[in-house]
C-alpha cells in the first residue's frame, strides 16, 4: 500500500511539473503584447522601445525562461504564488478570497449530480425501456449536450425578467452571511450538476444493468429479499465503482466548465478570474491559477483511485 | 522659454471676464452662458448642484468598468482607471459636471493666457488639502505635469502629447504656476487639455517617493471630494465624503460603491434592471432600451471620444493607391454597419471628424455626400470606376483582414467582408486575434486590413490629427502619408484664431475623404440609466466618459 502510495505520489508530482511547464512555455510563445492590458490601447501606440525595455525589465519579462521559471518555483515554495503582474496583489490572495465560492460550487454540483443522477439512473435500470426510462434517457441526453453557459445565461434572464432577481454582485463567504452565499453559488452549482447529473445517470443505469443480471442479485431474489433490497443493498453498491471514477473525471469537467458558467452568472469566483486573466494576458495570475486546478484534478483523481479499495474489497493495491 | 514681450503688457486678465470668454466656446452654442456663472466671480467660485434642493446624505451606488490593470491615472487610457479613481482627484481646471463641456476652475482658482498663446498662468487655491493633510502648492502642480509632460522612462503617459509645446513649467510662488510655450497653440485646444480628466494631480512627494511610477500604489493622495475606505480588485470601490474639502458645498453623497460591471455586458444591464446599482455606465443596448420603459428610470445617450474603423496597409500594393482606398471607402455603408451592431454597441454614422463637433460638416450635408448616403447605389458605382481606374476591375483577391476579438468588431467584420465582395469584387479571410496580437500585428504591418477603435482626449481637431492621421502617428495603423494634409495639420495645432483654425476644416475633411488613411464605421456613443432618485448630472451632452466622472455635484433625492 505504502508503495503504492508513493508512486502514485510521485506520478502525480509529475504531472503537475509537467503542467507547470507546458502552461509556462505556451503563454510566453503564445503570440500578443501584454503591454496592450498594462498601458491600455492609446498607451501602448505610444510606447517607445527603451519604454518597453525598462517596463520588461521591471516587470521581470527581460530574464531568461529558465530564470522566470525559478523564480516561479520559488514563489511557490514561498507560498505567495508570485504577484500579479500588473496591479502587485498576491495570487494567493485571490485564491484565499475567490477559491471558498468555486470550491463550494464545485462541491454543491457534484451533491447535485449525485443526488439527481442516482435515482433516475436507478430508475431507468430497474424499469428498463419504460416510459420513467425513456423521459430519463431524454432529460440526460438533453442536459449533456446544452452548453453550461448558454444555459446559465437563460436562467440568468428568466430570473431577471421574470422576478427582476439578480445574484450578489460581491464575494459573500459562507461563514459571512450563508443565505447571500448560497445566493451567489447555486446557480452554478445547479447548471453544473445537471450536466454531471447526466452523466452519473447513464453511467448508473447501464452498470445497474449489468450488476442486476448477476447470479448474486439472482440468489437474493431466490431468497425472498424485497426488490428494493435487493437493488440498494445488493445491487447498487457494486455498481457505483464506476459511477466513483467518472465523478473523478467529472471534477475536471466541472473545474473547466466553472469558467465559462461562473462568467456568465457573473459569480466572482476563481474561474471568472482565470477569464479576466487570460483576457488581460496577466501570466502571472494564469499559470498559477492553471496549475492550481491542475493539482486540484490529480489531487481527486488519486483519492479516488484510492477509494477503490474501500468500495470494493476485492482490490488491492500493490 | 521666456517671451521678450513685459509681462505685463502680455497677460490678459482672465479671471472674470476672460473666464466667461472661454465658458463662451461652449456656452455660444446655447447662445449665452449659464446664469451661475455670469454671477460668478471666479476667486471665488464654489461649485454646486445646479438644483437648489441639492441635499446631503446617501450612497451613490454605481456600476462601471472598474478593474485597472493599474493605479496610474496618468499612464492610463481606459475608464476602468477613472471609473474607480476620479472621485479622489482633483485638476487644474475641469469640464463643468453640470453641463459636460464648460470649462471651469478647480484647483486653479483663474488664469491668465497671454496673447500669443505662449503663456498660460493658474492661480491655485489656498488651503487646499491633500487626503493624507499634506497642503497643495504649485510644487504638487508642476511635478504633475512634468511627469506628464516629460514622463521618465518606462512611464508611458497617452496625454504626453497634448503637452509638446510646453517648455517651462515655472513655480512662481506657492499658489501661482505658468506653463510657458515653445510655441503658441490654441487657447480652446490647451486649456482642453488642462481640463483634460486625465490629468489629475498628484502630491510631488508620492511621486518622488515611487521613482515616479504609480502603477503599483493603489491608494496614493489626491485633493478630491472622496477618499478612500476600501477595494476588492474587480469588484468594488468603496469610498467616502472628505469632509475636508476645499469645495465646502460638496460632495453631497456621504458614500460612494463602484461596482466593477464591465462595459456593454448582460452584468451591468442585470445589475441594473435588478435594483443593485442606482447609475450604469456604458450600457449594452438591450438592457438600455428595457431600461428606458422603466417607470422612475432616465436613460441617456451621450457621444463617445472614439471611431471604430478598419485600417489599410499602405505597403501593400493595391493600398498605397488613393483611388481604391476611397472605393472601398465609398463601398462601405454606414448606416448598416451602425444596424448591425444595434444590440450590442450604439454607434453613429460619421465621417473623419467627429460628426457632432461644431466643425465637422453637418449631418444633413455629410448625408448628401458620397460615403454616408442611406441609399449606397450611387457611392458604389463610384467605387467601381475607382476600382476599375487603378486596374483592379475584377476586384481583389486574398486579403488579410485582422479582426479584434470582440463582439462588435467581430460583427462588423463579416459584414464588410460581404459588403466588399458583393460590390467590388473583394475578397478577404478574417483573422480573428486577441487586442494585444492585434497590436502586434498592426505594429510589424502584418495585415492587410484591420479593424479596431482609436480614441482621442480632446474633441478638438489638432488633438487627432496629430495621432490618427499625423505622419508616424501612434495610431496611424495604416502608415499613411499626405504632405498637404500634414501641413494643414501643423497649421492648425499652431493657429490661435479659432476662425481661421474652423476655416481649415473643410479642406482637411476633403483630402480624407479622396485620400482615405482609414475608413471611419461608426462613432461609438455611451448609454447611461440611472434611478430618478440620482440627481445632478446631466450626461446627454458630454463628450466622452473620461472628464466628468467625479460625483461631486451628484445628489440623491432618497437616500
Amino acid at each position: 500500500m505504502q508503495k503504492y502510495l508513493l508512486r502514485r505520489a510521485l506520478f502525480a508530482l509529475g504531472t503537475v511539473i509537467g503542467v507547470s511547464i507546458i502552461v509556462f512555455v505556451v503563454l510566453r510563445i503564445l503570440p500578443g503584447d501584454p503591454l496592450v492590458a498594462l498601458l491600455g490601447v492609446e498607451g501602448h501606440s505610444k510606447m517607445t522601445p527603451a519604454d518597453r525595455a525598462v517596463i520588461m525589465r521591471d516587470l521581470g519579462l527581460s530574464d531568461s525562461l529558465p530564470v522566470q521559471y525559478v523564480r516561479w518555483m520559488r514563489d511557490i515554495a514561498t507560498g505567495q504564488l508570485g504577484k500579479s503582474f500588473f496591479r502587485g496583489d498576491t495570487v494567493r490572495d485571490l485564491i484565499l478570497h475567490r477559491g471558498p465560492l468555486s470550491a463550494e460550487i464545485a462541491f454543491l454540483s457534484l451533491v447535485i449530480s449525485w443526488i439527481i443522477g442516482l435515482p433516475v439512473g436507478v430508475l431507468s435500470a430497474i424499469r428498463p425501456n419504460g416510459w420513467a426510462d425513456a423521459v430519463a434517457r431524454l432529460l440526460s441526453i438533453l442536459f449533456i449536450a446544452i452548453p453550461g453557459f448558454w444555459l446559465s445565461m437563460l436562467v440568468v434572464l428568466a430570473l431577471l425578467f421574470w422576478f427582476g432577481y439578480k445574484a450578489p454582485l460581491l464575494v459573500v463567504h459562507v461563514w459571512e452571511n450563508p443565505w447571500q452565499n448560497l445566493q451567489l453559488v447555486i446557480g452554478p452549482a445547479v447548471v453544473l450538476g445537471l450536466a454531471q447529473g447526466a452523466y452519473i445517470a447513464r453511467m448508473s443505469r447501464s452498470c445497474l444493468l449489468e450488476v442486476i443480471r448477476e447470479d448474486y442479485v439472482r440468489t437474493a431474489r431466490a431468497k425472498g429479499a424485497v426488490e428494493s433490497a435487493v437493488v440498494l443493498r445488493h445491487a447498487l453498491p457494486n455498481a457505483l465503482l464506476p459511477v466513483v471514477t467518472i465523478s473523478g473525471v467529472l471534477l475536471g469537467f466541472v473545474l473547466g466548465g466553472s469558467v465559462a458558467v461562473e462568467q456568465a452568472f457573473g459569480v466572482p469566483g476563481l474561474g471568472r478570474s482565470l477569464v479576466t486573466a487570460i483576457s488581460e494576458r496577466d501570466i502571472i495570475v494564469v499559470q498559477n491559477l492553471v496549475l492550481f486546478y491542475a493539482l486540484i484534478f490529480v489531487a481527486v483523481n488519486v483519492l479516488v483511485d484510492l477509494s477503490y479499495a474501500w468500495l470494493d474489497p476485492r482490490i488491492r493495491y500493490q | 522659454m521666456a517671451d521678450p514681450v513685459p509681462h505685463k503688457a502680455r497677460m490678459s486678465p482672465v479671471s472674470r471676464r476672460s473666464f466667461l470668454q472661454t465658458l463662451g466656446v461652449a456656452g455660444a452654442a446655447a447662445g449665452v452662458a449659464p446664469a451661475f456663472l455670469r454671477r460668478a466671480d471666479a476667486q471665488e467660485f464654489m461649485l454646486k448642484a445646479a438644483d437648489p434642493a441639492a441635499k446631503p446624505g446617501g450612497t451613490l451606488r454605481f456600476g462601471i468598468l472598474n478593474a485597472p490593470a493599474h493605479f496610474d491615472v496618468h499612464q492610463s487610457g481606459t475608464i476602468s482607471n477613472l471609473g474607480g479613481q476620479a472621485p479622489m482627484y482633483d485638476l487644474l481646471i475641469r469640464r463643468d459636471p453640470r453641463d459636460g463641456n464648460t470649462i471651469i476652475p478647480d484647483l486653479a482658482h483663474k488664469w491668465e493666457v497671454s496673447p500669443d498663446g505662449k503663456r498660460y498662468t493658474f492661480y491655485l487655491r489656498k488651503g487646499v488639502k491633500f487626503h493624507d493633510g499634506a497642503e497643495m502648492t504649485a510644487e504638487d502642480i508642476r511635478a504633475t505635469y512634468e511627469r506628464i509632460v516629460r514622463p521618465p522612462k518606462g512611464v508611458v503617459i497617452p496625454r504626453s502629447s497634448l503637452f509638446t509645446a510646453v517648455g517651462d513649467i515655472v513655480v512662481v510662488d506657492p499658489y501661482k504656476i505658468e506653463f510657458r510655450l515653445t510655441e503658441p497653440r490654441p487657447r480652446a485646444y490647451m486649456l482642453g487639455a488642462f481640463a483634460s480628466g486625465w490629468n489629475v494631480i498628484v502630491r510631488k512627494k508620492t511621486l518622488d517617493d515611487n521613482g515616479g511610477n504609480l502603477r503599483q500604489v493603489m491608494n496614493y493622495p489626491g485633493t478630491g471630494p472622496f477618499r478612500h475606505v476600501s477595494r476588492k480588485d474587480k469588484e468594488v470601490w468603496i469610498q467616502e465624503k472628505n469632509p475636508n474639502y476645499w469645495n465646502k458645498n460638496l460632495p453631497y453623497v456621504d458614500r460612494l460603491e463602484i461596482y466593477n460591471l464591465p462595459a456593454f455586458s448582460p452584468e451591468l444591464g442585470s445589475a441594473f434592471l435588478s435594483g443593485k446599482v442606482d447609475y450604469a455606465r456604458i450600457m449594452d443596448p438591450i438592457s438600455w432600451r428595457k431600461a428606458k420603459e422603466m417607470p422612475g428610470v432616465t436613460a441617456t445617450a451621450m457621444n463617445q471620444s472614439v471611431i471604430q474603423a478598419y485600417f489599410f496597409n499602405m505597403k501593400r500594393k493595391p493600398f498605397a493607391d488613393p483611388r481604391v482606398r476611397r472605393a472601398l471607402h465609398l463601398a462601405t455603408d454606414r448606416h448598416v454597419m451602425v444596424d448591425v451592431v444595434k444590440d450590442t454597441a450604439p454607434m453613429q454614422v460619421g465621417g473623419f471628424v467627429y460628426p457632432f463637433h461644431e466643425w465637422s460638416t453637418p449631418k444633413a450635408q455629410l448625408e448628401k455626400r458620397l460615403g454616408y448616403q442611406k441609399d449606397p447605389k450611387a457611392a458604389i458605382q463610384e467605387a467601381k470606376k475607382l476600382m476599375a481606374a487603378a486596374g483592379y476591375p475584377n476586384g481583389l483577391k486574398n486579403l488579410d483582414f485582422v479582426v479584434r476579438d470582440l463582439a462588435s468588431f467581430k460583427l462588423w467584420a463579416v459584414a464588410i467582408q460581404a459588403m466588399l465582395k458583393d460590390t467590388l469584387n473583394v475578397e478577404s479571410n478574417l483573422r480573428v486575434v486577441q487586442t494585444s496580437q492585434w497590436f502586434e500585428e498592426a505594429g510589424s504591418g502584418n495585415f492587410d486590413l484591420a479593424i479596431s477603435a482609436i480614441v482621442s482626449s480632446l474633441m478638438d481637431p489638432s488633438d487627432y490629427f496629430t495621432a490618427w492621421y499625423g505622419k508616424g502617428g501612434p495610431q496611424n495603423y495604416s502608415g499613411w502619408t499626405n504632405e498637404e494634409f500634414h501641413s494643414l495639420a501643423h497649421n492648425l495645432e499652431r493657429e490661435v484664431d479659432e476662425n481661421k483654425r474652423k476655416a481649415m476644416i473643410p479642406r482637411a475633411e476633403e483630402i480624407l475623404e479622396n485620400d482615405p488613411p482609414l475608413v471611419p464605421v461608426a462613432w461609438e456613443q455611451i448609454y447611461d440609466a440611472f434611478y430618478n432618485r440620482v440627481r445632478g448630472q446631466n450626461a446627454t451632452k458630454f463628450f466622452g466618459i473620461y472628464d466628468v466622472t467625479r460625483w461631486d455635484t451628484v445628489w440623491m433625492a432618497q437616500s
